[in-house]
Parts: structure tokens; sequence; C-alpha cells
């Protein structure tokens, strides 16, 4: 075969870690490859690898058949190497088109001549048709449009191997299609692109070869066309794993939150973020809000577990009114919360584990005596969840938050808002960058909240889990509750067509 | 098994910590030195040991550095503590001169109090004068997002002109330019202090204003260490988003560090003031140094209240033997430079540590411990 | 008018260091180092240069001296903001603890340097560089004697310094490349911009400035150098965040507070102020109160370098 890059026997070490044991991946010219492993497999690893951020111990780099040493982005981006990085490498306050350039700057005198970059991005933007504004800035357009931007700073450098890291996490169905549709593109115009994924049905429509990792290691190179979904998933996990969530029949109960027209309005342009949402969760059932990122669901989040305060409507949690009650008081009359940016809100990363899984009871009889802390009953009631939420950690109890492992911490954040017993919990994103085992874990957690009678107000931009794990989809639209689907009788297709406004109205 | 434990405990936070302060003091000492024998090497070497003879030369000095300690251990308190709750109180030079101007005011005008009550009531009265002056960043970075640092560089100014005001209105000594006397039953006990630390006729200005310093380290360190108080306060100062995530209130608990900042700061001002050296505020247009000089003691006791105790009086050690070293004809002002160097390369502790945890496991290599780090990745070790 | 054209040239000489040394730490903090080591930078400038001046004065003409001294200070506060540099980008330290070090450094050095060769602390200087008309500029009314009489050749420095900053910073490559790093110094790294040599730049850059800050500070108001710039560092510090990171509006800042710190120094030759007779140690505090209630009104929304402080760690996973 003709190959384009090759990446023989890499191995990169960290300390305490080989995140890379020996890979081999090699590109074809003019393919879309795709590289398949869980969160921690060595994928991102292996691409900053040949991106010249990291170097590795071992093994050789060769572009059409010659050896080549990346000692940082500069000698990749000679050797045509571009990459649309998971979290964008894109500067909030500068325009698309300075974007692009930055890096690559054409000058004269020092000064910078932006006219003849322009044009070429618009050429480049039309020929490909990523439809671009070069003087808008990044804060100003949606994430869609920003994984544009990233696309065209590859074509803008003339790149021949294309990275794509985990790209569709943030984008609805029909921008996930739209992104097919452009990387066949690509492909078809010469380039070579590797796309990193762990979406069996992604690499299934586009991908022609895939190789997996697994911990670290090589497992193998298929050609897609022969291989089964299940088949990629067992090299990928290690064992079989069952796409399908397994839960029986919901039986709802009460009304345990009740919104009549809540609006949250934004203070920057005074539009409706959150629209007049009147919604309710029984007991005993798992509502999903579904939506595209941005859409209001983290207003409507904020406003229903006290974070912002709500502009209009009422929120009634067990049939009281908490549209004024402080966070604390919501706590305290049974409301969890598993937050959206674990970093941000779920967790004080410099705080231990055992103080984390107190932050919201500290002040508790059970935690404290007149104001001073009870550490013995603090450990022993951590050591608890520890065991019993399987929370795996370098020091048990006193293990610093901030160094354990995004899997972990999330369980962390799971227990402490499941042991609180609160009778809603919502969930906002909560599996978002765990690996399939964790992700198993947690909605087996959810969906047995459910089954003792909790209310489940789950928020997922992830269309496997509204559809698996929900008993009722809301769909949310420019902050407006726009479709209430019933998940068996609904496609994805037809979601999606709800989630991006071009379709509404109930169909229950 | 002995050395198993051995290796765990040279691998502890508290010991790298020490040992990576330990080398910046070696390094600081060092450069010191070197400016002492440029600058005249014939008497480098008498001048150094006066450095290092401190406040060990007789009884006085020795009680002198616990004098010059208190202060400034108070506003080491203050900035420590403002940043173990996320706040960089540069603000200590305001809080601490009016804190000085409450307290003098007391003690020069409210004779009707009786003596066993007349200084504590200056000392409160320092305590609150300051916590005002915390208090109003504090509101406004609460309320009004005002970026504290700039607000409490504002507030030393209007501090310092404030005070220097005042002074000219109500107690001012017009002949010595500076405040006047405070009465007796204001000064802080000696507790007989004067006469344990005493060289011939000449007694040391040490007061219980020490133990109080100290016992205000105390008190923070427990506060921060052991309270759910200090939980909250900690919690918003590492994040505040979670603070409020929590249910904390997130903004009572910056005005609260940024009030009992001031109090620190301003009680220390007190301390210095009613020492009964005869020392008063002096009117003129420059910030408190003691104020300033809480930044690295702060820095140096690495924000932890105990080691701040212990910083402060290093700090004072090393100026007495500074003030010794005159004798040598040297400049008092190597000690602030040989200062700075420790807290310069104190800025590397990250990398210190580093180098002595390598130290030691290159040293433990063939051990069957050595590899214990890196298996713990994932599980847990024990 | 005349009162004007006097207050005029004061809250120059007062605006001209604050606008000169907010600018070096703008530098600075739009790469991602924050730099509280401004007041001890500006006073190492000071130093050096004064300490020329004081020696070469005898044998070279005022504004040659005045030239080259502007040079000194900028060559110290390279290499004293190099200092910071090193700890803050190879060292990863904590910014607040180098910068700290460095404020406590300079007066004690200079100080102690001093007296070791002249056995006094302070360096007297003979203010010769006072340019009491610019040539056709100066008669020029209204403007003339507002900005071309009574005049230092720093004052037309600083603008010059504020225009070339504004043109660094918005319109060159290495400006654009600077303020990636104070913003999202992983997309620069990525693009194969070197983030360690663009903050070292704008660290560098920041000492310069500072440096060169320090000597102007000290001219028009002395005539000797007495290890001390008066908190001036520290109070470009707020012109900066004031000044929200950007060259225009921290000429605004720098010449608000300026403005206010002329009318609380020249209140007695102001007649209206004078009359009130308002206690000169109220009028002193004018300049802080005033940016203090400015600030509370305008704080809502900061737009600090989303980096700035944070050490930036290549091989960071």
């Amino acid at each position: 075969m003709d190959y384009i890059i090759e990446m023989l026997g890499i191995t990169k070490e960290f300390p305490g870690i080989i995140a890379n044991d020996n890979v081999t991946l090699q590109l074809a010219r003019g393919e879309i490859h795709a590289l398949l492993g869980e969160n921690g497999a060595g994928k991102s690893t292996l691409m900053s690898v040949l991106f010249g951020m990291y170097q590795p111990e071992e093994g050789v780099i060769k572009k059409n058949g010659q050896e080549v040493h990346i000692k940082d982005p500069n000698d990749a981006n000679h050797l045509g190497i571009g990459m649309v990085h998971q979290h964008f490498k894109l500067v909030h306050n500068f325009t698309v088109l300075e974007n692009i350039i930055l890096g690559v700057e054409t000058t004269a005198n020092g000064f910078l001549k932006m006219d003849k970059a322009r044009k070429r991005v618009v050429e480049l933007s039309n020929q490909y048709g990523l439809r671009v504004d070069p003087d808008a800035l990044i804060s100003d357009i949606t994430v869609g449009m920003q994984q544009r931007v990233e696309i065209l700073k590859m074509l803008y450098r003339d790149n021949e191997i294309l990275i794509f890291d985990e790209p569709t996490a943030v984008l609805t169905p029909q921008e996930i299609e739209e992104l097919m549709k452009i990387m066949k593109g690509l492909a078809a115009e010469g380039k070579s692109i590797l796309f990193i994924t762990h979406k069996l049905n992604e690499i299934k429509a586009v991908a022609n070869r895939c190789t997996v990792l697994r911990k670290g290691k090589y497992i193998g190179t298929v050609d897609v066309a022969d291989t089964s979904m299940e088949q990629m998933s067992e090299m990928m996990v290690g064992r079989k794993v069952s796409l399908q969530v397994e839960k029986g029949e919901t039986q709802p109960g009460e009304v345990i939150l009740e919104t009549e027209g809540l609006t949250v309005r934004s203070k920057a342009t005074g539009k409706n973020v959150v629209d007049h949402v009147s919604l309710s969760v029984r007991a005993g059932e798992i509502v999903c809000i579904a939506g595209i990122d941005g859409n209001g669901q983290s207003e409507l989040v904020y406003a229903l577990t006290g974070l912002i305060r709500p502009d209009e409507g009422t929120i009634r949690l067990n049939g009281k009114d908490i549209t004024h009650a402080s966070i604390r008081e919501r706590n305290i009359s049974g409301m969890g919360h598993i937050p959206e940016d674990r970093h941000r809100h779920g967790l004080v990363l410099d705080y231990s584990l055992a103080y984390n899984l107190v932050l919201q009871t500290y002040f508790t009889p059970r935690f404290q005596k007149s104001g001073m802390l009870k550490f013995d009953a603090i450990n022993d009631y951590a050591n608890g969840l520890i065991q019993k939420f399987d929370i795996r950690s370098g020091q048990g109890a006193n293990t610093v938050a901030r160094s354990m492992s995004g899997g972990n911490q999330q369980k962390a954040i799971v227990a402490r808002e499941v042991d609180r017993n609160p009778d809603l919990l919502i969930a906002v994103q909560p599996t978002r960058g765990l690996d399939v085992g964790a992700i198993e874990y947690i909605h087996k957690q959810l969906i047995a909240e459910r089954d003792s009678g909790k209310g489940i107000l789950l928020v997922s931009l992830e269309l496997d889990e509204v559809m698996n794990v929900s008993d009722r989809i809301l769909v949310i639209y420019e902050g407006e509750i726009v479709a209430e689907l019933d998940p068996k009788q609904v496609s994805v297709q037809e979601l999606g067509l709800y989630m991006a406004g071009s379709k509404r109205g109930n169909q229950a | 098994m002995k050395e198993n434990k051995f290796s765990r405990w040279l691998h502890g936070e508290g010991v790298t910590s020490f040992l990576s302060s330990f080398m910046a003091i070696l390094v600081g000492l060092l450069v010191g030195f070197v400016i002492l024998l440029i600058s005249n090497p014939s008497q480098a070497l008498g001048g150094f040991k006066a450095i290092l003879m401190g406040g060990f030369v007789d009884r006085k000095n020795m009680g002198q550095v616990f004098y010059f300690a208190t202060p400034i251990i108070m506003t080491g308190l203050s900035v420590g503590f403002a940043n173990k709750t996320g706040l960089f109180n540069i603000g200590a030079p305001g809080q601490f001169i009016v804190g000085a101007y409450a307290a003098v005011y007391v003690g020069v005008q409210w004779k009707f109090l009786p003596a066993g009550v007349h200084w504590i009531a200056a000392l409160v009265a320092a305590m609150v004068a300051g916590g005002i002056w915390g208090l109003l960043p504090g509101i406004l970075r609460a309320y009004r997002n005002v970026n504290v640092v700039i607000s409490c560089i504002m507030m030393n100014y209007v501090g310092m002109y404030l005070v220097n005001y005042a002074i000219t209105k109500t107690i001012f000594d017009s002949l010595k330019n500076q405040t006047k006397r405070v009465a007796s039953t204001a000064v802080i006990p000696k507790l007989g202090l004067d006469l344990i630390f005493k060289t011939g006729n000449s007694s040391s200005s040490v007061n219980a204003g020490i133990f109080l310093a100290v016992i205000a380290g105390i008190v923070i360190y427990v506060v921060l260490d052991k309270t759910k108080f200090g939980f909250e306060l900690k919690a918003c100062g590492y994040n505040m988003d979670a603070c409020k995530y929590a249910g904390m209130n997130e903004k009572r608990s910056i005005i609260y560090s940024m009030v009992i900042a001031g109090a620190l700061s301003g009680l220390g001002g007190a301390l210095l003031y009613l020492a009964g050296s005869g020392k008063g505020i002096e009117v003129l247009d420059v910030l408190a140094a003691e104020g300033f000089n809480g930044i690295p003691v702060a820095l140096l006791g690495l924000n932890n209240p105990i080691g701040i105790i212990f910083a402060g009086i290093f700090v004072a050690y090393l100026n007495v033997g500074g003030f010794n070293m005159q004798l040598y004809d040297f400049v008092p002002q190597v000690i602030e430079i040989i200062i700075a160097v420790i807290i310069y390369f104190s800025a590397f502790a990250l990398l210190l540590k580093g180098f002595i945890r390598s130290r030691i496991a290159h040293r433990n290599q063939n051990g069957p411990n050595a590899n214990a780090e890196l298996n713990a990745e994932g599980g847990q070790a024990s | 008018m005349n009162t004007l054209y006097f207050l005029v040239q004061q809250t120059m000489y007062f605006s001209i260091p604050l606008l000169i040394v907010a600018l070096g730490g703008m530098f600075s903090e739009r790469s991602g180092v924050v730099n509280i080591a401004l007041e001890g930078i500006m006073i190492m400038g000071a130093f050096s240069s004064i300490l020329f001046i004081s020696v070469f004065q005898t044998v070279l003409p005022g504004q040659p001296v005045l030239l080259l001294a502007i040079l000194i200070a900028a060559a110290t506060g390279v290499i004293i903001s190099l200092a910071h540099a090193y700890a803050s980008i190879n060292m990863k330290a904590d910014q607040v603890i180098s910068g700290t070090a460095i404020n406590m450094f300079a007066p004690a050095f200079a100080i102690y340097v001093a007296r070791m060769i002249r056995t006094v602390q302070q360096i007297p200087f003979v203010n010769q560089f006072r340019i009491e008309k610019v040539p056709v500029l100066g008669n020029i009314p209204v403007i003339g004697p507002m900005l071309f009489q009574n005049t230092y050749i720093t004052t037309y420095l600083g603008f010059a310094i504020l225009i070339v900053s504004w043109m660094v910073l918005y319109k060159t490559r290495f400006g654009l490349r600077l303020r990636s790093c104070g913003e999202h110094p992983q997309a620069a790294d990525s693009v194969g911009i070197n983030v360690y040599r663009m903050r070292y730049a704008g660290v560098a850059i920041s000492g310069a400035l500072a440096g060169i800050g320090g000597l102007v500070f000290v001219i028009p108001t002395s005539t000797n150098f007495n290890a001390t710039v008066a908190g001036y560092g520290f109070l470009a510090l707020a012109v900066l965040i004031f000044g929200q990171w950007k060259p225009s509006k921290i000429l605004m800042a720098a010449f608000f507070f300026g403005l206010m710190k002329t009318i609380a120094s020249a209140y007695s030759g102001i007649p209206v102020l004078a009359a009130m007779k308002i206690p000169n140690d109220i009028y002193k505090m004018i300049p802080y109160v005033a940016t203090l209630v400015v600030l509370a009104f305008t704080s809502k929304n900061s737009q600090a370098p989303r980096a700035e402080g944070i050490p930036y760690d290549k091989g960071g996973r």
C-alpha cells in the first residue's frame, strides 16, 4: 500500500505510566483512517507525538517511506500535518482570520498584511463549503463554526495529512453529517485523514480502515467494511460489551419537580435564554433534556439548582415553591446535582477526596460539632463511599482530588450526590469524557436511582445516551421546550431535526 | 520495614517543604556573604558572623528578636490567611497603620478606662479599624468584582493620608512630628520579659505582644484547618464556583476573609505602637514597611500560620544581626537583600522539591520500594 | 489661563511615568506573566541611571546625558526583569513570589550600593534637563504653553512609547503572537509559536519600560534619588488593571490618575480650590478615592488575559 505516514513501534512514557507501548499506525494516501480507543488508551498521546508536541522514547516516523524527525509543531506543519484538536486551539478574542493566520502570518516591514490572507481564506472556505465569516470573533460564533475554522487552519497551511481528534463530540446529528461530508470531500481531493473517535457508527460511516489501541498497546488494524461494530468494540474494550443499556419499564409516581413559565434572560443581550419552560419530572422516571449545546440547557439547570435567579416563572420541588430558595435550602429539600463541569462546579480540586465528599454536608451535626469538624466521622464516611462506589485513588480518602482520573472524579461526584439520597437528581452530561466502563457504571447508577423511586432530570448532548437511558425526552431549542418525545417511538434522525429547530410539536 | 517508613517520611510534604526552604536560606546567606566579601573583604567574616549570631549576642538582643518579630508575624498572618482563602492582600500597610492609629488614639485619649482594660480596648479598637480597612476591598470584590490587588493599593494610600490627617487633628506631638505617648495603662504588659531579656541596665522592648502574635497564629491555624468556617473559606479560595454550587455563601466568605486579614494587620499595628518603647506613629508620606514585610514573611512561612510564626522570628533574627553588623561598617540593607534572595529561591520550591525527591528516589533505587509511587497510579497504594 | 498651563504641565510629570510603566506591565501580562515587580524594576532603573547622571553630568551636556541615562535605565530594567522571567517561565514559580523578591531587593540594593560607595543613600543630581520652550512649537497659542513649555524630552518619549506600543501590539506579527500567548498558550504552541520565548520578550519589554519609567518619574519631581519611586510601580499596576490591559484605556487611566494627583498636590495654586480650605491630606487622598469609586462602577467585566499568571508547561498533560 502507498503509505503517506507511518508510525512504527512508538513508545512514549510519562512518569508512572506508559502511554504508548510499541504502537504502529500506517496511514495510506487519500484514505480516512480511524483511530479507535477508550479514554486513556493513548490516542491523544500518539497524535501529539505525530504532531511534534511529545518526543517518543522509541520508534520511528516515516513520511512517504523516508524517516523524519518531528521536534515541534512547526516540523509537523512543514511535513503537511495538521490537526483539529478536541479542545479547539482558538484564541477567543481574536477574529477567525487572525486565528487562521496565527503562526504563518504574512508581513511587510514587520507589519501584518491581512488582505491576501483574507482572500485565500474566503476562497478555501467557498471551495470546501465551510461558510465562515473571517471577521467574526471566535467568542461570537458557534462551536460548529469554530470547528470549521480549525479545518480552515489546516487547509490554509496546505496540510495534506489531517488529524481530527474526537471531532463529533460537540456537534449535532446534522452537523455531524455535514462534517462527514466535508471529510469525504477532503479525502476525495487527495487529503489523508486520521479520525480519532470512540464512536463506532461514525467509523462505519466514513472510515476505510481502523487502528485500535487499548491501554497504550496496539491491538490491530482492520478494514472497516469487513468488521462489525461488535468486533471493533470488543477490540477496544478487551471484553464483550453490551451497546444497549438494560432497564425495565418506568413506573412514574408523583410529580417531584415542576416548573411553570421558567424564564432566564441574558444580561448581555436581553434575550430569553430559557424561554417560558414548563416541565415536570415524576418519581421513578428519567426525563432527558436533549438539545444542541448552547440552547439554554446550562441556564435552565442553573436556574433549577439556584446558581442563577430566574427572571420569571416558578419552580416547585415536592410541591414546595423553591423559586427563591437558596442553593443550600434546595440541597436540604431533596435536590441532587451532578454538574456539567466537574472541575468548575463539582469539585474543589485542591481538597482531599474526603472533603469533596462532604462538600454539601460538612455543616451537618454528623460532621461538625459547635463549629469544629469531626475528622473521624468525615473519614469514615468517605471510606464508606469509596468502598460502596468503587472510587479509586492513590491515597484513599486523603487523595487530593486533582490527582484522580476523570472517571474517578466523576464517580466521586455521583457517589456524593446519590448518597445524599435526593428525591430529584439533576445530572448534566454525567458521562462526558469518560470511557466505556465508567459510562456503563454511571448509567446503571442513574437507572438504579430511578428504580428506587427518584426523579431524574438528565441533560445530555450524546444522542446514544438520550435514546438509551431516558424514559421521556424533552427537546430544547433556543431556550424553549419544542417537543416531548418517547424514545421508543422516535428515530435518531427525527430527534436531530427537532434539536436543530427545523421541526417542532408533540409526538407523544 | 523501618527503612520503608523512613523513606515515606522523607517523601512527606512537610519534610520536602522544609528542606527546600532550608536550601533557599542557604543560598540567600551565601549571596549575602559574597556581597560582604565584595564590598569589604577584610571585615566580611566578622560582619557575616554578626548576621549569623543575630539575636544570640546577648539577652537583650534575644528579646529584640521577639520584639521585632511581633508586628511582622501579624502582617504575615494577615497576608498568609488571605492567600489561603484565595486573596492577595497587598493592603496590609494600610490596615496596619489604621489599626496602629486606632490603638494609639484609644491609648492616648481614653484615659478613663481602668488599667486592666485600657490596653485591651486599644487592641480591640485596632482590630476593628484594620477590619474595616479590609472590609471595603472585600465588599468591592464580592459585589462589584473589583480586583483586590488594586483596591488594596488604593486603600493603603487612603489609610496613610487619613491617619496623617487624623494624627495632626487629634493626638499630635508637633515637636517630634509624631503621635503623643500613650498612657501607661495602655502599654501592653511586659509579664517580666523585660527582666529576662536584659543586658546590663538596658532592657529589651519585648512584651506580651509576642505571645499574642503566637496565639493569633495558633487561632488562625485552628480556624483554617479544624473548623467548618475554615472549610468554607478555603473552599471559596480554591474554587469559588464549586463553593457556590455546594450552597456556601461565597460573597460572605470573601468579605469575612478580608475583614479577618485586615484585623490581623491592624492588631499588628497596635502591638508595635503599644509596646512601650516610646515609638510613636510618625507623620510621613511613606507606607508602613511592616505591612509590606508581611508578604515575604507569609511566603517564607509557606502561608502556613505556624510556619509564619517561625518565618517572622527568623526574619527578625536576621534584622537584629543586621543592626549588629553595622559595627563592622556594613550597611544593614544587606539583610533585606538576603531575605529577597531567600524568597526568590523559595519560589523555586516546586523544582527544589522535585530535586530532593529525585535524590531520595535515586538513593533508594535498589530498594524494594523504589517504584511505589509509580505503581500507586490508579489503585489504592496502601 | 496660566493656571491651566501649569496644571497640564504638572499632570504630564505624574502621568507619563505611570503611562510608560503601565504599558510595560501590559506587555508582560498580555504575554501571560503577572509582573508585580514593576516597583522594584523602576527603582533599579532610576538608581542606575541617576547614578550615571550624577557622575557624568559634569563632563557631558544635558540632553545627551539624559538620553544615555534612558538607555541605561532600560538596560538595567531588562536585566532585573530577566530574573523574574527565569523564575516565572523556566522555573514555573508562583509569579507573585519572585515579583515580591525583586520589590524587596531593589531598594535594599540601591541603598546598600549608594552607601557603600558614597556613604549617604541619596544620589543628588542637577536638573538641567528641563526645556523652557520648544523652538517654534512652544510659540503656538494655547497648545504651545501647555505641551511645549517647561517640558522634558521624556514626555514626548512617553507618547512615542504609547504609539509604538499600540502598533506593536495590534499591527505586528510579534504583537499578535504575544497576545495569543497570554490568552491561549496551547493554541500558540500548536501553531509553532515558542511560548517561552514570547513570554521572555514580554517580560523583558516590561523591564525596559519600567526601568525608563523609574528615571522619568524621578527627573522632574526631585533633585536627588533616595531609593524610592513612591509606590509608582504599584500605582502603574493599578493603572494597567484600570486600563483593562489596553493601550488606549491605559492612557486614559494614567491621565485620570495624573490629573487627580496634580489637583491634590497643586490645589493651593488653584484659586477656587485654595479658597475651600480643605486640609492638605484630604486632597492627597483624592486620586486614590476617585480611582476606587471609578473602579466600583467599571469592574463588572474584567478583560484580563485568560492565561495570565499560569506558568506554561509544554509537556503538561
